[in-house]
């Protein structure tokens, strides 16, 4: 048997590692996602004051330090038993609507809009943003850019600093929100509108108006059929920034519909032998393996898994593209993994609304933008990221210091259908033993469209994930392994 | 001629951090208008918002490579990386961010960008705010390295004005 390796020159450590288990016949038995785990941060919080929390949990994951920032506010909030004013609601909301706008941008033209726009077969140098500007324009490319920085000037200027928030405090935010800054980000969210709608419109141009893709989104390899899960508002509209856990089951009706503070009731972890990553699932309908459907108490979070969880976005434009999806798809809940693609740009169009609903309210410049907190104690902040529902909890003691602090990152909350999506595409490449020579790209596919960030906080010079693929015969003997370097 | 220095990595990352308290530590020793010294917590694209407008960029940053010590310190181009990894799925690396700036006609990308590579064993995967005393080391080791290579740019700008 034959072994290929090429090494990275940098950051080996960082590798994803797929291992795929060949069975007598040479099929896929299973094939399991490992990834490097950050140790150790719940030791590293103890004893740290409460008020620093947002500021040190958004430096875990240099992806989105916006979520973990509010996340940490909010659990702030609950554990001093204070309820911010509206206008410091507002304020966060808007800033994570920027936030958003940024992230769902850069994945959709950076990492996943690649493999559509340029062709999941085409050379993996070419399946980049360079390719996309390449097949769509260079004008097009420029407004990518644009719009990108725009989502991070709007957090920037709520946030204090671009990358890294300094603004939640418990109880409201530290800085308003003047009104020239307003006026500019009219003029941003407005542009940033425009640039959603067209982007939906080059999804279905390049897409949905190509008959191979529309087959790929719709075949097995990529469905999965769990329950989904997102926080929605009183209407059971989708929220990123507020609201009650919803839970809806295979027949897209409510499964479970609680508040932040309650996960503990209805979530459990799940731990595997062969991986660092905890797998949650519904206690309510327990652990039973890596597999599907309605007795399995696996869960999809992210993009289409909030989508699916509610029954409709809370701005109009946004609220059409969600029905056409279901339309188009065959109705709730959809379970195309590679849908995830376009259930993120609805949600790029509904930030976009959110946000000019947002900074148009004459409140969104009121002073009063904090409330005094009360005695420490227990809080539990939730909050949606990127790519999925974010849970911080933290006990405090009587002087306002961490003595326990659980988090629950979004990429976790995936952490079971991720491994299964793999699997499962891995299946779909090797049969009798043959390997496809496609099989990379496809695996990679199927995790991409979750948007994974491995809640790592390493930074630097950093490129798509190192990722190394294991093949092992029926005698557990690796027979081939493939890197993506 | 002005320069950026940037001390990239995650402070509460152990020994990651270690470009930060370089950048710390030429703060305080630098004093030179052309020269800028800040930090990133972050990477490609938006490592390259923060060297944008810059004639030089200088990254202080940690590399793992088997084939280089722990400990040692490498001045590198970014020509020299054929590939940028991180842990981080979600971004493109910073030689692609700064060839994307360029083709949409970003005229102000750094033309030159080092980088000084500090060789860590293994990335850290254990929270923490202190160095190792291995790689704490580096640090005035490092500082000294860029302070030489600030040194010979003003002595080369001076000769370009002759």
């Amino acid at each position: 048997m034959k072994t290929v390796t090429i090494d990275p020159i940098t950051r080996l450590e960082g590798h994803g590692k797929i291992s795929i288990f060949l069975n007598d016949h040479g099929d896929v038995e299973n094939a399991y996602l490992q990834i490097p785990e950050l140790r150790g941060f719940e030791r590293f919080c103890q004893g740290r004051r409460a008020e620093d929390m947002p500021q040190i949990t958004s430096r875990i994951c240099g992806v989105c330090p916006v979520a973990h920032h509010f996340a940490a506010t909010k659990a702030l909030d609950d554990a001093f038993h204070v309820k911010p004013p509206s206008a410091a609601s507002k304020l966060r909301e808007l800033m994570y609507c920027g936030y958003f706008i940024y992230d769902h941008i850069l994945h959709f033209y950076f990492l996943g809009g690649p493999d559509f726009v340029v062709g999941p077969d085409a050379p993996a140098g070419e399946r980049n943003i360079l390719g996309v500007i390449q097949k769509a324009g260079l004008d097009v490319g420029k407004e990518v850019i644009k719009h990108r920085a725009y989502g991070q000037k709007i957090t920037a200027i709520l946030g204090g600093k671009a990358t890294h928030p300094v603004c939640g405090l418990p109880g409201g935010v530290s800085k308003g929100l003047a009104k020239d800054e307003v006026q500019e980000i009219k003029d941003m969210t407005k542009s940033c509108v425009d640039f959603a709608k067209f982007s939906l419109k080059l999804f279905d141009d390049v897409v949905l108006k190509n008959k191979n893709y529309v087959g790929m989104i719709k075949s097995d390899p990529y469905n999965l059929e769990t329950y989904n899960m997102g926080l929605v508002d009183a209407h059971n509209k989708v929220n990123f920034y507020d609201g009650l856990i919803r839970v809806t089951d295979q027949k897209a009706e409510e499964f479970l519909k609680f508040p932040g503070k309650d996960y503990t009731k209805h979530v459990s972890e799940h731990v595997e032998p062969w991986s660092y990553m905890k797998f949650p699932y519904l206690k309510k309908i327990g652990w039973h393996g890596l597999k599907d459907g309605k007795d399995s108490g696996v869960y999809r979070v992210g993009p289409l898994g909030r989508l699916n969880a509610a029954e409709g976005m809370a701005t109009p434009l946004a609220d059409k593209e969600y029905k056409r999806l279901y339309e188009t798809l065959g109705g709730r809940p959809v379970n195309s993994t590679l849908a995830y693609h376009w259930a993120r740009l609805i949600e790029l169009l509904y930030a976009t609304e959110r946000a000019t609903e947002l900074v148009n309210d004459p409140d969104i410049t009121s002073k009063n933008i904090r409330n005094p907190v009360g005695e420490p104690g227990e809080g539990v902040g939730v909050v949606e990221a990127a790519r999925g529902t974010l849970i911080h909890h933290y006990k405090l003691d009587k002087n306002g210091l961490v003595e326990k602090a659980n988090l629950i990152v979004a990429t976790t909350n995936n952490a079971g259908a991720i491994t299964m999506s793999v699997r499962d595409a891995a299946k779909g490449m090797i049969k009798k033993g043959e390997v496809n020579s496609g099989i990379l790209n496809k695996v990679e596919m199927a995790f991409r469209a979750y948007d994974p960030c491995f809640a790592c906080a390493t930074h630097a010079l950093p490129g798509g994930m190192p990722l190394e693929v294991n093949i092992y015969d029926k005698n557990k003997k690796i027979c081939k392994t493939i890197k993506n370097v | 001629m002005r320069t950026i220095i940037l001390g990239v990595g995650n402070p509460i990352l152990g020994d990651d951090g270690v470009g930060l308290k370089v950048a710390r530590e030429l703060k305080r020793r630098v004093k030179n208008p052309d020269v800028d010294i800040d930090e990133a917590a972050t990477g490609g694209i938006n490592l390259m918002d923060q060297i944008i407008g810059y004639d030089k960029a200088i990254l202080i940053d940690t590399i793992t490579n088997k084939d280089v010590l722990p400990g040692e310190i490498r001045r590198l181009s970014i020509d020299d990386f054929s590939s940028f990894h991180s842990f981080n799925p979600h971004d493109i690396s910073l030689p692609e961010a700064c060839k994307l700036a360029r083709q949409l006609g970003e005229t102000r990308v750094p033309r030159d960008i080092t980088v000084f590579g500090i060789s860590l064993e293994r990335m850290p995967c254990e929270f923490g705010e202190e160095l190792s005393d291995e790689i704490s080391k580096t640090v005035p080791k490092t500082v000294d390295m860029i302070m030489s290579e600030l040194d010979e740019d003003k002595k080369d700008l001076v000769e370009d004005d002759d």
